[in-house]
């Protein structure tokens, strides 16, 4: 069994006993591959759902796993936001803490995150994917090579079990869902795109140092440095740090106390003198941000395997399930629909929202009717951007003064200025 | 955070009268003293005094001549040594013998220039963007300040509103307005004068400083570092470098602050400070955060004479 530079390998007797027909095979069972596997396995398809880890409650280990709002309504379809809620998710708006003031997002105009262990997170998305019929698991199976047709199009995986033992695994489409450091990206030898990431990364879990605001988040954005706060599940606390390289030998010589000084000496610090560590400091010392080309002949990447970027955004678990969901909604119908029906297939695209659409898409009436404000609202809105003071006013003790500190002058017609409310 | 500010007394010392804030056991023979730098005042440390105060420690911190509101005697040479024997003259004149020092700015020099002279009596340091400056090089301000014409017309140009937009230049908070306001109050034409002469007569900032290391290194003094990360005058990668010569130091980088963080993060600094001083200069029993010491355990801890903390 020969094993090309390109990654593609030959057949050979012993592989064609042992290959199986799928619709789709993804590799890489974590927030990513299971949901997408859940979106694929619903939509009729049969699905492989290969994952190197045994261990069907495996999670990842350095997160913040903090998922951003826009991916909640994704977990409410996927039928999971009451079982993470059950497991003791809390729902958590984000405050940030910057140089001019703190921006805190009102309660009653926005919709909070969620935040939940991966240690319970990780499971519950994989047990939804293993249970969903037509979705079969593959655990402590490793990716070692694509397969491909004669045009070059992926045609599948081989995998490698542990005792060495390689199968093939083939399907109309192979969706990589393995992380930052992708194999399938790299086997598929994608177009690639590396930025070096000037930061380390040092967080654990805390209890009784509960922020005065929880369960909401915070983070500190101190420019360079990064501190944030996570009240999780279990009456836990996420703290980390994401301080530049500098830092290092101090973080090296003692994670907690060091973790613990960057903490205290924060502007508003958090009460985390009072905190006690549970279980232990982890940290991460190579984050490079990694773009891959999601899709080639055959292929789609999904999750950190796409785009794993900065992670001090925190976007990272959002962005997963958010993007498995878009490409269960693209080719779920024509995989379910099989070979032959591909084609002919209706295909029923979700319509993404509006500044996500691709410019040639008609818009839909909504669309339309959102996207043309009124005119005195454009004007108005103008007239507040020219009557924004180049230097934020300050307080008596010297401190930036934000707007929302004021209340809002009424417009003419009675109503709050301000045309740059949040779409409902 | 102590809201108190202690307040000034004057002090008379080497043919002059200072301006001194105090506070703690005015007989103890050991005391944190506070060295300002330039633009500064005893005015730079009047809540710091209060609260290690309010711990039961002896603090104090005055005006250097034609800083603040000291007038310089006639004959008074403007340079790190000639401030280090003011310092000295000071420390006599208050009987203080056992001190913890703490330096910000052009105090380092001339704290650490005392030092050198009287290390015995040192018994902790606590170094604020100041320090040993091995390598360093003037920062922009000064490099104009040096050349005699220029420095002299780029001084006499300084107004009100040009001193607090060039003293918050990279402030990454802004400084608060009553620290603008009092540090403005006494910049006058003696101070300016004083400024340029110090700059110039200060060839070389990092001199001395294998010296001082080979001095102080083994003696393994316990030291505070509190540097601001966006300090643009000292950077703050010289933070670490402290521990060339006080090699126990405790480096503290603060993230959100410039030149001057015990102005732009107050609480932190105090509370840095007052953890420091647990260990330098323990005072008894274990005192809850915020709570004055008994001053009658202030004996044990080296220093003598037992009195009742007056906040003074």
């Amino acid at each position: 069994m020969g094993v090309t530079a390109a990654g593609t390998s030959q057949r050979s007797a012993t592989r064609s006993d042992r290959s199986e027909e799928f619709d789709a095979v993804i590799v890489g069972a974590s927030l990513a591959g299971s949901a997408a596997a859940v979106k694929l396995g619903r939509a009729g398809a049969r699905v492989a759902l290969v994952e190197q880890r045994p261990d069907p409650a495996a999670y990842k280990q350095v997160c913040s796993h903090y998922v951003q709002a826009s991916a909640v309504p994704t977990l409410e379809r996927l039928g999971l936001l009451q079982p993470a809620l059950d497991a003791g998710a809390v729902r958590s708006n984000l405050r940030i803490w910057t140089g001019f003031g703190e921006i805190v997002p009102p309660h009653d105009r926005t919709t909070p995150g969620l935040n939940l262990r991966r240690e319970l997170l990780d499971p519950l998305l994989r047990d939804a994917a293993l249970n969903t019929p037509g979705v079969e698991a593959r655990l402590g199976l490793t990716a070692v090579a694509l397969e491909r047709d004669g045009g070059a199009r992926v045609r599948g995986v081989v995998a490698r079990d542990r005792s060495g033992a390689e199968r093939l695994l083939r399907a109309r489409l192979v969706v990589g869902a393995d992380g930052r450091g992708s194999r399938i990206a790299k086997l598929a030898g994608v177009a690639t795109k590396t930025t070096p990431h000037g930061r380390i990364a040092y967080g654990g879990y805390f209890e009784g140092a509960d922020l005065p605001h929880a369960p909401d988040a915070k983070i500190w954005m101190l420019d360079p440095q990064w501190a944030a706060a996570f009240p999780t599940d279990a009456g836990l606390t996420f703290y980390a740090a994401m301080p530049t390289k500098a830092w290092l030998p101090r973080f090296k010589r003692d994670p907690e106390a060091a973790l613990v000084a960057f903490l205290r000496d924060l502007p508003d610090p958090p009460p985390i003198e009072h905190g006690r560590l549970v279980g232990e400091i982890k940290g991460k010392v190579d984050m490079t941000n990694v773009e891959h080309e999601p899709i080639a002949a055959g292929l789609a990447l999904v999750g950190d395997a796409a785009l794993a970027t900065d992670p001090l955004w925190g976007i990272g678990c959002g962005w997963a399930l958010q993007q498995a969901e878009w490409l269960g909604d693209a080719v779920g119908d024509a995989l379910a629909a099989g070979p032959r029906g591909g084609r002919g297939a209706r295909r029923r695209p979700r319509p993404l929202p509006p500044p996500l659409a691709p410019r040639a898409a008609r818009p839909s009436a909504r669309d339309r009717r959102s996207r043309e404000r009124p005119a005195s609202e454009r004007r108005r809105a103008l007239r507040l951007l020219r009557g924004c003071p180049r230097r934020p006013p300050r307080g008596a003790d010297g401190r930036l003064r934000l707007a929302s500190d004021q209340p809002q002058p009424l417009s003419r017609d009675g109503r709050a200025a301000g045309g740059l409310r949040a779409r409902a | 955070m102590s809201a108190a500010v202690a307040p000034v007394t004057p002090l008379a010392v080497a043919g002059t009268t200072t301006r001194l804030r105090a506070a703690g056991p005015a007989d103890s023979r050991e005391a944190l003293v506070f060295v300002h730098g330039n633009p500064g005042s005893a005015d730079d440390w009047g809540a710091l005094v209060a609260a290690v105060g309010a711990s039961g420690r002896r603090a104090v911190a005055f005006d250097l001549p034609d800083f603040g509101e000291a007038i310089a005697p006639p004959g008074f040479v403007h340079s790190v040594d000639g401030y280090a024997r003011f310092l000295a003259a000071a420390l006599d004149a208050l009987g203080i013998e056992r001190v913890h020092l703490v330096l910000h700015d052009f105090g380092g020099p001339i704290g650490l220039t005392w030092l050198a002279a009287h290390v015995d009596q040192v018994v902790s340091v606590t170094l604020i963007d100041t320090g040993a400056m091995e390598g360093y090089r003037w920062h922009r301000l000064a490099r104009i300040w040096r050349t005699p014409v220029l420095g002299e017309l780029f001084q006499a140009m300084t107004t009100r509103r040009g001193f607090q937009l060039t003293i918050n230049r990279g402030e990454p908070r802004g400084l608060p307005a009553d620290f603008l306001d009092t540090t403005w109050s006494h910049i006058d034409k003696r101070t300016k004068r004083a400024i340029l002469k110090l700059y110039r007569a200060t060839d070389d900032p990092g001199r001395g400083v294998a010296e001082l290391a080979a001095l102080l290194a083994p003696r393994e003094l316990p030291a505070l570092v509190i540097w601001g990360e966006h300090d643009i005058y000292l950077s703050s990668a010289m933070a670490d470098r402290q521990r060339d010569i006080l090699p126990l130091a405790d480096v503290h980088v603060l993230p959100a602050s410039g030149h001057w963080p015990f102005a732009d993060a107050p609480e932190t600094v105090e509370r840095l400070l007052l953890e420091h001083l647990d260990g330098a200069w323990p005072v008894g029993a274990e005192a809850d955060a915020g709570e004055a010491a008994d001053a009658t355990t202030q004996a044990n801890a080296g220093g003598a004479g037992a009195g009742t903390p007056s906040a003074t």
